[in-house]
């Protein structure tokens, strides 16, 4: 039996205190499975950019436990939780947030150089998943220099060139045309297929539900659903 | 740390010029700034140099000897012979490069319409020209011609006062060696032109004349010397003191106490300026580093999700103050190297030459470029800076990325 790569259990949030306080997650249970490629839907405010943090581990939950490949999360402290995000776990922002002054290649390379990979090492690699995700020519480009599609290409390059055994997706197609859209979508499920890297995708973007092998439906910091397609 | 500073070099680099305009305008208050601590520095010391000069090269020298309590009772009881033995070989040491015995009484001198106190001296005109710049101030007439020289060369101002001029007979009156008053005429045979205290207080004559006139034999009031490397100083007067230990041996520092205070003053008044110029520029680097970090929360809130470390967040902001600070530092030793040397060749003060006299300044100043005091103090900026910029790096570093990613871009 695999083991799951991520593991939640009871866990919940609470935004502020007293009257004012707010449950943004209630008593989330959820193993995400090598090789998934799963996506969380649900309306504003049902609590998937919250989950998604509590699974990056850029948030910790206010009660239960998010594990990371058997590693607890509540148990590392902000350095080792740094070295988790850098090592195991690939994101992709809706506004692609790449880093303005540095080129498409040397966005990617960043991640390997923070790392420590050697120069050599770092240019093939980062040349390679340029290739992979069909921006082959475009290395020198700033950000400023691509399309949007193009940005959120990079974005994905760079989640992926860190060999994750996880990339949380942030609503990837928010900013994006239908064409775009398509062509990402279809990048990402073809890396899962080929590569089998998992993929928690965060969206109520249909296209991008329709190449979805699970889907994972939240409601009021809840999980309403959970169905594997 | 090598691979992190080569992969942080060129991202500081390229994250200064994303705000040219914010990084312009550090550059300069750095610059300014710094120009103005070592310009204003350079000055300084040309100013006290120039005030040291125009005063000891009078008459006070870098020190005097005198015979114990002869500056507390300037009286012709307490003199001392001429230097011999120990006390002479310690004179002719090569860090001396000139000295001179003198007899300085003190007495009265008359005119016909009036009576003055004065300082009576006897000099050995030779000896005199290359220590004092008194023979080089006579107007008119001419300096004294020897030692048995029985003309007096007085001071405009004096001569002003006794209504007396070059070529007239004056009487000077001291008491001699047998504690009478002895008075006799001398002829005005030059006037020199000095600040006000010495034309009014000095009146000089050949030193055997002057002993003849009291009834000494060879004995003298002091021996001024001179030291031109102002580090000789110390040494050269310990030595002076092993050779004649029962004189009262002592550098211009004591003897010319105003000057020597103001000499003080200045050193430290530059550590004062350089507090207020760096409280300012402080504010400056602050204000546009914390507005840098201010607009990059997003960034540096991916960067921490990415998996950065908030220590190299740190590093990254540091390493922008450090390259900022220092190229305004750069710029800011370039001005006042430049300007330092466009002014070597001396600023001519001498339109304000009345108010120079009071506060016993040089009229001409030579900036000069000191190459300690150039890197220590842009050093001491360049390090404050970074210090002063550790406070917005600290608060980047801090920043948690969820919250961080929440700022818009």
């Amino acid at each position: 039996m695999k083991t799951p790569n991520v593991t939640c259990r009871g866990v919940g949030k609470v935004f502020g205190k007293g009257e004012l306080a707010v449950k943004a997650l209630v008593d989330v249970d959820l193993d995400i499975m090598p090789g998934d490629f799963a996506t969380l839907a649900g309306p504003s405010g049902s609590g998937k950019t919250t989950l998604l943090n509590m699974v990056g581990a850029l948030d910790t939950p206010t009660s239960g436990e998010v594990t990371i490949e058997g590693q607890p999360l509540g148990k590392l402290n902000k350095s080792e939780l740094s070295d988790l995000r850098l090592n195991r776990i690939g994101f992709v922002f809706q506004a692609y947030n790449l880093i303005p002054v540095l080129s498409a290649r040397e966005n990617i390379e960043f991640v390997m150089e923070l790392q420590g990979i050697p120069a050599n090492e770092r240019k093939t690699r980062a040349q390679q998943v340029l290739a992979e995700v069909g921006l082959k020519g475009l290395d020198n480009r700033r950000p400023s220099e691509l399309s949007g599609g193009q940005q959120q290409r990079v974005a994905i390059a760079r989640a992926l060139v860190s060999r994750p055994s996880i990339v949380l997706a942030d609503e990837p197609t928010a900013n994006l045309d239908s064409k775009t859209t398509s062509e990402l979508v279809a990048l990402m499920y073809r890396l899962n297929q080929e590569l089998g890297i998992t993929f928690l995708i965060g969206t109520h973007d249909p296209r991008v539900m329709e190449h979805s092998r699970r889907h994972i439906e939240l409601l009021d910091g809840r999980i309403a659903s959970d169905t594997k397609i | 740390m090598t691979n992190t500073l080569k992969t942080f070099t060129p991202l500081a680099w390229r994250n200064l010029w994303r705000n040219p305009r914010r990084t312009v305008i550090t550059l300069i208050v750095v610059s300014i700034g710094l120009w103005s601590v070592l310009f204003f520095n350079s000055f300084l010391n040309a100013w006290m140099q120039a005030s040291k000069d125009a005063t000891l090269s009078l008459l006070i020298g870098q020190g005097q000897i005198h015979a114990p309590g002869y500056l507390d009772d300037p009286s012709i009881e307490a003199l001392m012979p001429p230097p011999s033995g120990k006390l002479l070989a310690a004179l002719n040491d090569p860090r001396i490069s000139n000295w001179v015995a003198r007899l300085q009484l003190p007495g009265v001198v008359e005119s016909e319409y009036k009576t003055l106190p004065i300082n009576i001296m006897g000099v050995d005109p030779e000896a005199e020209k290359h220590i004092s710049s008194i023979p080089g101030k006579v107007v008119e007439g001419h300096y004294l011609t020897s030692t048995s020289d029985a003309g007096v060369v007085i001071g405009l101002h004096l001569a002003e006062r006794l209504k007396t001029g070059l070529g007239r007979r004056v009487i000077l009156m001291s008491q001699n060696t047998e504690g009478k008053l002895s008075e006799q005429s001398f002829d005005v045979i030059g006037l020199f032109d000095a600040d006000q205290a010495t034309e009014d207080y000095y009146a000089f004559t050949g030193i055997k004349a002057a002993q003849q006139y009291v009834g000494l034999k060879n004995q003298i009031a002091q021996i001024a010397f001179a030291i031109p490397v102002e580090e000789n100083l110390d040494p050269v007067l310990s030595k002076l003191k092993q050779a004649a230990p029962d004189l009262d041996i002592r550098s211009w520092k004591e003897l010319s106490v105003y000057l020597a205070t103001s000499d003080s003053f200045m050193k430290g008044f530059i550590y004062v300026w350089l507090a207020v110029v760096f409280s300012l520029m402080a504010i400056g680097i602050v204000n546009t580093q914390l507005m840098a970090v201010f607009e990059r929360t997003h960034e540096f809130g991916l960067l921490r999700a990415l998996g950065m470390k908030s220590r190299r967040v740190l590093l990254l902001v540091t390493l922008e103050s450090t390259f900022l600070i220092g190229f305004g530092v750069l710029l800011g030793m370039l001005l006042s190297g430049l300007s330092i040397y466009a002014l070597s060749g001396g600023i001519d003060l001498s339109g304000f030459a009345a108010g120079l006299e009071m506060a016993q300044g040089g009229q001409v100043l030579f900036p000069k470029l000191d190459p300690v005091a150039f890197l220590v103090f842009s050093l001491l900026v360049w390090l404050l800076g970074i210090l002063v910029a550790l406070w917005p790096a600290r608060r980047a570093s801090r920043l948690s990325p969820v919250e961080a990613m929440r700022y818009a871009s």
